[in-house]
């Protein structure tokens, strides 16, 4: 018995060999030498020393008075104070406490449901969104064309043709990707969540971080198509193809990786100590990316690499989308309760900035809301 | 080891050749896909990387990752089998076939449930004892004993 198991031949066994040693010894790289131990202990202590000490001056009158101020210059001035139109066509898929939400160009909001995600189709016919433990395919409307029931469901994200289409989802088990239509639903890879990224133009071809490596695979064939290292294992923050599908961004809070169309690795960065990255996104038509990176109560929005810097603000700026022409660069700004636009010059230079205030507010939401995703004109 | 903790690469990678090679296999020969085998297989070994500092040195080492290994594997496999839909990868399914399973012993074993072929590759694959095995899976050690008998009776049918 044991010659039988011993000499069953295992397809690609020695470059699965070659590759889980680099990927062991990246890891092995990038691993907290033991002597840090103690530095990392004294982070809680010190967390509770400044905590402690922003408390009791909060609790003084000129530390009421320094955090009034500095909650005043936070956020654009002359912001909005509602949202009465998008500065470029198409439309919003929110998510917020009280649901996903559609924005159309004029401002015009529709709540579709209680849903947890939702994800544009192609052409923004159809809007996949999950509840706990279903999948659904709405119309803009709100109207459920079919639902998939699944365990955990999440981080929907569909690709095709207005004949043609799949979408690639998570639940307990794993990746999954199932027809447009909701049929023909498909394991891919087990233990993968989200978010996806589906090659630009692919009906196939589907990018996705395991916990070592980014892969791009075939959800035809199975075939993995390439595999590269993905750097810290972090949870992935961005992920997504520039416009021709020739470059591939994935973000996490500490590293910041460009694939070429073959998995090489063409542009890294890892942050100073104390920065993080937000979110990131490829400028339409280029192959920089717009980046949020966060150090200490600053944040910014730039092009990488080297700059410039589109928006700089206090506290956490959190997401960026771009409108479906290019133009203008929404950016979710938490701390202001503010959304941010921002129309960009082709050269890379910030030529108008706009703020809509009260965002919370108007998605009926205790936590600030998420974009999801901001799609072509509607038809 | 004891190098590998105290940051040489080289004592790892003697580590990983020595380890890599049954652990892949074993994940192959409960999950039969490579790709997952080998997703498996990098998982246990960046486990091991990541609890280097904390390993205690007195406790052998393979055990340990084949506990991890093992476990997922099953849990792969208990997945791919729950789902009631249509498998993907007929296409890369039958490339495996292909190239090892037409093995007879190969091919009696995967009509086994998984736990059953966890089972058998760790008794007759990684050369664990009947009670090494029930401490590895936390079963009581009747439950082994009985999954390899039932399996090896299956296998024989089969065989034969």
């Amino acid at each position: 018995m044991r010659r039988a198991l011993e000499h069953v031949e295992i397809p690609d066994e020695h470059d699965a060999r070659e590759r889980g040693w680099r990927v062991a010894q990246a890891a092995f790289g990038e691993r907290q030498p033991v002597r840090h131990r103690d530095r990392r202990r004294l982070v809680p202590a010190i967390a509770i020393v400044v905590a402690g000490a922003v408390v009791a001056a909060a609790i003084s009158s000129p530390g009421r008075a320094l955090l009034r101020s500095i909650r005043e210059t936070v956020g654009v001035r002359g912001a909005r104070s509602a949202l009465f139109s998008l500065p470029a066509s198409g439309a919003l898929l929110v998510h917020s406490d009280g649901g996903v939400w559609v924005v159309q160009a004029d401002g015009s909001k529709r709540r579709l449901g209680a849903y947890r995600s939702a994800s544009w189709s192609p052409n923004g016919l159809y809007v996949a969104a999950t509840r706990r433990s279903a999948l659904y395919a709405l119309t803009p409307g709100g109207e459920e064309r079919w639902s998939l029931a699944r365990p955990s469901v999440a981080f929907p994200s569909w690709t095709g043709s207005r004949t043609d289409s799949r979408i690639a989802y998570s639940d307990k088990s794993g990746l999954h990707v199932v027809a447009g239509d909701g049929t023909g639903d498909r394991f891919l890879a087990p233990a993968e969540y989200g978010p996806f990224a589906w090659r630009t133009g692919s009906l196939r071809e589907l990018a996705y971080v395991s916990a070592s490596e980014v892969r791009l695979q075939d959800v035809q064939t199975g075939r993995v198509i390439w595999r590269a290292n993905r750097g810290p294992a972090e949870p992935v923050l961005a992920i997504s193809w520039s416009g021709d599908g020739k470059r591939l961004l994935v973000l996490a809070a500490h590293a910041l990786r460009v694939y070429d169309e073959h998995g090489r690795l063409v542009r890294r960065n890892d942050p100073a100590y104390g920065t993080t990255y937000a979110d990131a996104a490829f400028v339409p038509g280029t192959h920089r990316p717009a980046v949020i990176r966060s150090h200490g109560a600053q944040s910014d929005v730039f092009l990488f690499p080297g700059g410039p810097v589109l928006f700089h603000g206090k506290g956490g700026l959190q997401q960026l989308t771009w409108s479906p022409d290019g133009s203008w660069l929404l950016v979710t700004w938490p701390s202001a309760d503010q959304w941010v636009l921002l129309q960009v010059a082709r050269g890379g230079a910030t030529k108008r900035i706009q703020a809509i205030a009260n965002i919370s507010a108007q998605f009926r939401s205790q936590s600030f809301p998420r974009i999801e995703g901001w799609c072509c004109a509607q038809p | 080891m004891r190098g590998a903790q105290a940051g040489s690469t080289s004592d790892l990678e003697a580590l990983f050749r020595a380890y890599w090679p049954r652990s892949f296999r074993a994940a192959y020969l409960v999950v039969h896909d490579s790709a997952a085998a080998e997703d498996i297989a990098q998982e246990a070994f960046l486990a091991a990387i990541r609890a280097l500092d904390r390993f205690d040195r007195r406790r052998p080492f393979g055990p340990w990752l084949h506990r991890i290994v093992v476990n997922r594997a099953i849990d792969w496999s208990r997945a791919r089998t729950l789902r009631a839909e249509t498998e993907l990868d007929t296409t890369a399914a039958s490339t495996d076939q292909s190239s090892g399973f037409d093995d007879a012993t190969l091919a009696s074993l995967r009509a086994l449930p998984p736990e059953h072929r966890a089972v058998i590759v760790l008794r007759h694959l990684l050369e664990y004892t009947p009670g090494e095995i029930a401490d590895l899976l936390d079963l009581p050690r009747g439950t082994v004993n009985s999954r390899l008998r039932r399996g090896l009776d299956s296998l024989a049918e089969t065989l034969e």
